[in-house]
């Protein structure tokens, strides 16, 4: 693969070049959901959220809300089953139970802040006031809070039509995998939980229905990734003909996954605009948004990972189960998360042998959905972890046991042993230099034993980063999930003008496309990216598509916009060589013209204008008019980007405080289209997942209650939380995907939980402290040192004697400290 | 019974408005809904994340736990003062240039936050750029470039004599 990959010279693709949607956005002129003027006339709808955790509904009352001046209607779910069919992400797969959805619960609910009702009123004040009018009689059940709840044989089933509350179970061994880990020198394991969180895009999920009773034609403006997938689900779900169904995805304040599901609401405003012939309105508030939008990443992994004594990886034992909530999400399905987590484990590592075996478990808590790495992130804080303990135990040191297991050029094309092909990477040249960079030899070399330098503990750590992207039709297929088609596509017109349109079916939450795409556009047209507009999230115009999720933006709308792009630019050669009477091969595109060898050109303008039937000139015999051409892509193998990170962490022995000091990352997302928007994701992926680490935690009580419903209690890292960052750039082209590119929505957040936990559990080496649950709370990490046997033991001490314990025993290391420092 | 209704005096982007509002209209829906400045935006309505920042008399604030009733006499400044038209401000260039902005539905917070930093303090650390931003919410930037926009954006007022910060 020694394809020459330098730039010329006028290439749009590789340039760091500023956004053309920032214009608008820096001006408070952005149109998210709620900044659209609605029409006059328009009606809010406030949902009645359920205030138990499982219980039957018997009976709501809505006569003394009705009444309220103002209010236009009340629905309850009795009054709306079966004119709207029940959400069901009916998964082909083994092992899988589809779960049926009221969009409104009809006689039970199975979490707190589940709709039972929705009130339509003529402001949202005012359908806000009617709303706590509403009187529901609850009989309470039993809720169930987690897993190990859930599958209890005694426990309630939460859903009728299945059976227990295992929505979907897999498992798969390699055929040698009880031999060789029985023979192994040496395993490490552990059980690893991870916490619930809350995607907590700044701007919440919402949505404006605007109906045409004259043709029957609604438009639904949503936020969301996945607009194409709303419409036919509206157009199944309503009964309604699809060609009359338009849905837009305006502005949209973020989603990385959150806004990835067909939700309820979406169904309910639509059908609620027919039915009231009049614009309805819903905006989903934070509360209402940390209770009802999907949720991310519980999940316990108890993996195990087998050794030689020289530190060489042998395979990897997972067992995982997902809480997913009371139901699957919509299209994504229950198996999301739990086949994901499977897949996503054997990251950049040589690793024969794997065994494995993945649940997926209801509760009475919000349904989970994908959320920024879905899996990926949990399955590397396990391995990641993991292969830094087998390097102590087996007195390597954590750089060197990845260095002896990363996969390197002579593995590759590699096939992982869950068959998914990676067909290049960079993972040695990334790991060394993320570590030279890092000064990681000096970092090691200076640190002393206990890690103890200034009053602070201090530690560093490395993540090595797999990422899978771009997955196209065939992976959707193989996991049954049949409502993701998994393949995109692009409209590229060059107008009379001489200027190009691209209409391309996913929608950007902030990703860049408008930008990316346009330099695509502007390199295989030789035109410049201001010449170049590009329309997303609009199922009114362009081709079927997606959406925009799983790091799939620059791979397959990318590639796209690519295809469709070449074949324009082919038509441009061959009407310009009719003209020039030249070869349409010796043409070359750029500046705007049309160059043959010599001085001959003529300006792409000028071919638009013959296109159009607006020049003396006529076209080549046979060729159509228009300049324009439509095209699809899906990538055959999905491509895998890969990344080093490297995290060092100072610690507080007093406070538990833990400061991220520095972060460094090599990354490889293949061919860069835009280096700006490449950082841009990796630096927001990397606080995302430090967020989680250090803060983020979504609790419920034992009741099923949700206790972290504002963002005074969910707590996301802010601006004096976070590290400036270094990111360094790898380009390995993918020779699988057009274009070479690959994805890179998702390694920030992947590398950043596994390297934020071991330069915490590098700091707290001294405390023989195992990181196995997040988030690393001040108070978690004064526990974790306390109940280190390097430290005096009892129970009955106040907390004010623990610290002060804590400070004695600090003393103790510093005057070690110290008197190494004199030693040396 | 329809809700009285009181008169406010204020200005708006220079602009001086007579309004009748009910005493529970918050100043941010009065902003986006009667006055159509939608730039001003609600991610949290309980004063968390920032979005909905305003300048009210020369300092920022939350215009989501502000109503519109308390604002008679008030000048009030949003996102959409800063480069009415023409050209966008040194803050706001900077934020382009550097790609301080994903979604973009936090920006007119940020913008509003370092604005009054910088009208405060022409030549901000970094620390002190964190510390005055840590009351606005990003989800998308990881903050990396926000910081580093507000930073390039002091040295090029300083180059220029400017004071505002806009």
């Amino acid at each position: 693969m020694a394809a020459d990959h330098s730039r010329n010279e006028g290439d749009m693709i590789g340039r760091a070049l500023p956004r053309k949607e920032d214009d608008p956005l820096l001006r408070g002129l952005g149109s998210f959901i709620d900044d659209i003027q609605e029409p006059a006339g328009t009606l809010h709808a406030v949902f009645v959220m359920s205030t138990h955790a499982h219980a039957r509904i018997v009976e709501i009352d809505v006569s003394e809300a009705i009444r309220l001046e103002g209010v236009v209607a009340i629905y309850t779910g009795k009054e709306l089953a079966g004119r709207i069919k029940p959400i069901t992400s009916d998964i082909v797969q083994p092992g899988y139970q589809p779960v049926k959805r009221q969009v409104l619960a009809t006689d039970r609910v199975r979490f707190v802040g589940e709709a039972v009702a929705v009130v339509i009123a003529e402001n949202r004040y005012l359908a806000e006031d009617a709303a706590e009018l509403v009187r529901v009689d609850y009989e309470e059940l039993l809720p169930l809070i987690d897993v190990d709840q859930a599958v209890q044989a005694d426990a309630p089933k939460l859903h009728d039509e299945t059976t227990g509350n295992v929505l979907f179970q897999a498992s798969f061994r390699t055929p040698r995998f009880d031999e060789v880990f029985a023979s192994a020198d040496h395993v490490v394991r552990d059980s690893f939980q991870s916490h619930r969180l809350a995607v907590t895009a700044m701007e919440p999920r919402g949505c404006l229905a605007v109906y045409q009773r004259r043709n029957d034609n609604l438009t639904l403006w949503t936020s969301t990734q996945i607009p194409h997938i709303v419409r036919t689900a509206i157009s199944n779900l309503l009964d309604w003909d699809e060609t009359r169904l338009r849905v837009i995805a305006p502005d949209v304040g973020g989603a990385f996954g959150g806004k990835c599901s067909v939700y309820p609401e979406e169904l309910l405003v639509s059908f609620l605009a027919r039915e009231l012939n009049a614009p309805v309105k819903w905006i989903c508030d934070r509360r209402e948004d940390l209770m009802t939008t999907t949720q991310g990443r519980e999940y316990r992994f108890d993996v195990a990972l087998a050794f030689r004594k020289d530190g060489t990886l042998l395979g990897a034992l997972a067992k995982i189960d997902c809480n997913i909530g009371a139901y699957p999400s919509f299209p994504l399905g229950a198996s999301v998360e739990a086949g994901g987590a499977a897949i996503y484990l054997p990251g950049t590592y040589r690793m024969p042998e794997y065994a494995y075996e993945t649940r997926a478990i209801t509760t009475t808590t919000c349904p989970s959905g994908v959320y920024r790495g879905v899996a990926a992130p949990v399955a590397s804080l396990a391995t990641e972890t993991l292969m830094d303990r087998a390097a102590r135990e087996l007195g390597l040191d954590p750089a060197e046991i990845r260095r002896k297991n990363v996969l390197v050029a002579s593995d590759l094309p590699y096939t992982n042993a869950v068959g998914a092909r990676y067909l290049t990477g960079s993972f040695d040249t990334c790991l060394e230099r993320a570590l030279a960079a890092a000064n990681y030899a000096e970092v090691r070399r200076k640190q002393s034993g206990d890690r103890l330098r200034d009053g602070k503990l201090h530690g560093i750590g490395i993540a090595s980063v797999l990422e899978h992207t771009g997955q196209g039709t065939l992976r959707y297929r193989q996991r049954g999930i049949v409502y993701v088609p998994g393949f995109d596509g692009a409209q590229v017109k060059v107008e009379p003008n001489g200027r190009a349109i691209a209409w391309v079916s996913q929608c950007t939450q902030g990703q860049g496309h408008l930008t990316a795409f346009a330099q695509i556009v502007a390199q295989e047209l030789g035109i410049s990216i201001d010449e170049v507009t590009v329309i997303e999230g609009d199922t009114g115009f362009g081709p079927y598509g997606t959406g925009t999720f799983a790091s799939r933006g620059a791979v397959i709308a990318g590639g796209a916009t690519l295809r469709a792009s070449t074949r324009v630019a082919e038509k441009i050669r061959r009407i310009a060589a009719h003209i020039l009477k030249v070869n349409a091969s010796d043409l070359k595109l750029s500046n705007g013209r049309v160059y043959a060898s010599g001085e001959t050109s003529m300006s792409i303008r000028e071919v638009a204008a013959v296109a159009h039937s607006m020049d003396a000139r006529a076209l080549p015999d046979g060729e159509s008019f228009g300049l324009e051409a439509t095209d699809y892509y899906d990538p055959q193998v999905a491509p895998t980007s890969n990344a080093a990170h490297i995290a060092q962490v100072s610690i507080d022995p007093a406070t538990g405080l833990v400061t991220i000091e520095s972060y460094v990352v090599a990354h490889d997302c293949g061919r860069v289209i835009n280096p700006l928007i490449v950082e841009g994701q990796i630096h927001g992926g990397i606080v995302q997942g430090l967020s989680s680490v250090l803060s983020e935690a979504l609790r419920y009580d034992q009741n099923g209650q949700p206790i972290t419903v504002s963002l005074m209690d969910y707590l996301l890292s802010t601006s004096v939380d976070c590290p400036d960052m270094t990111v360094l750039h790898e380009e390995t082209w993918s020779p699988g995907t057009a274009g070479g590119f690959k994805g890179v929505g998702e390694g920030g957040v992947i590398g950043a939980l596994p390297a934020i936990a071991n330069a915490v559990a590098d700091a707290l080496v001294p405390f023989d402290a195992k990181i196995n649950r997040l988030p690393l709370l001040p108070h978690v990490i004064v526990e974790l040192m306390r109940s280190s046997s390097g430290l005096p033991g009892g129970h009955e001490s106040t907390a004010l004697g623990e610290r002060n314990r804590l400070h004695d025993s600090v003393a103790v290391r510093e005057e070690h400290a110290q008197s190494h420092e004199c030693i040396s | 019974m329809a809700p009285t209704r009181h008169k406010i005096e204020l200005t708006v982007n220079g602009e001086r408005l007579q309004r009748h509002v009910e005493p529970r209209l918050l100043l941010s829906d009065f902003l986006r809904y009667e006055l159509r400045l939608t730039g001003t935006h609600v991610g949290c309505a309980h004063g968390v994340c920032g979005a909905c920042t305003v300048s009210i008399n020369g300092s920022t604030a939350r215009s989501c736990l502000t109503f519109a009733v308390q604002m008679d006499g008030a000048v009030i400044e949003t996102v959409e003062s800063l480069a009415p038209r023409g050209p966008l401000s040194a803050l706001q260039q900077a934020f382009h240039e550097h790609h301080a902005l994903q979604c973009g539905f936090c920006t007119p917070g940020f913008l509003m936050s370092a604005r009054e930093l910088l009208a405060r303090d022409p030549d901000p650390s970094e620390e002190s750029i964190r510390m005055a931003l840590r009351g606005n919410l990003c989800r998308c930037t990881g903050y990396v470039n926000i910081v580093r926009a507000v930073r390039a954006a002091a040295a090029k007022l300083k180059g220029e004599g400017g004071t505002h910060g806009s």
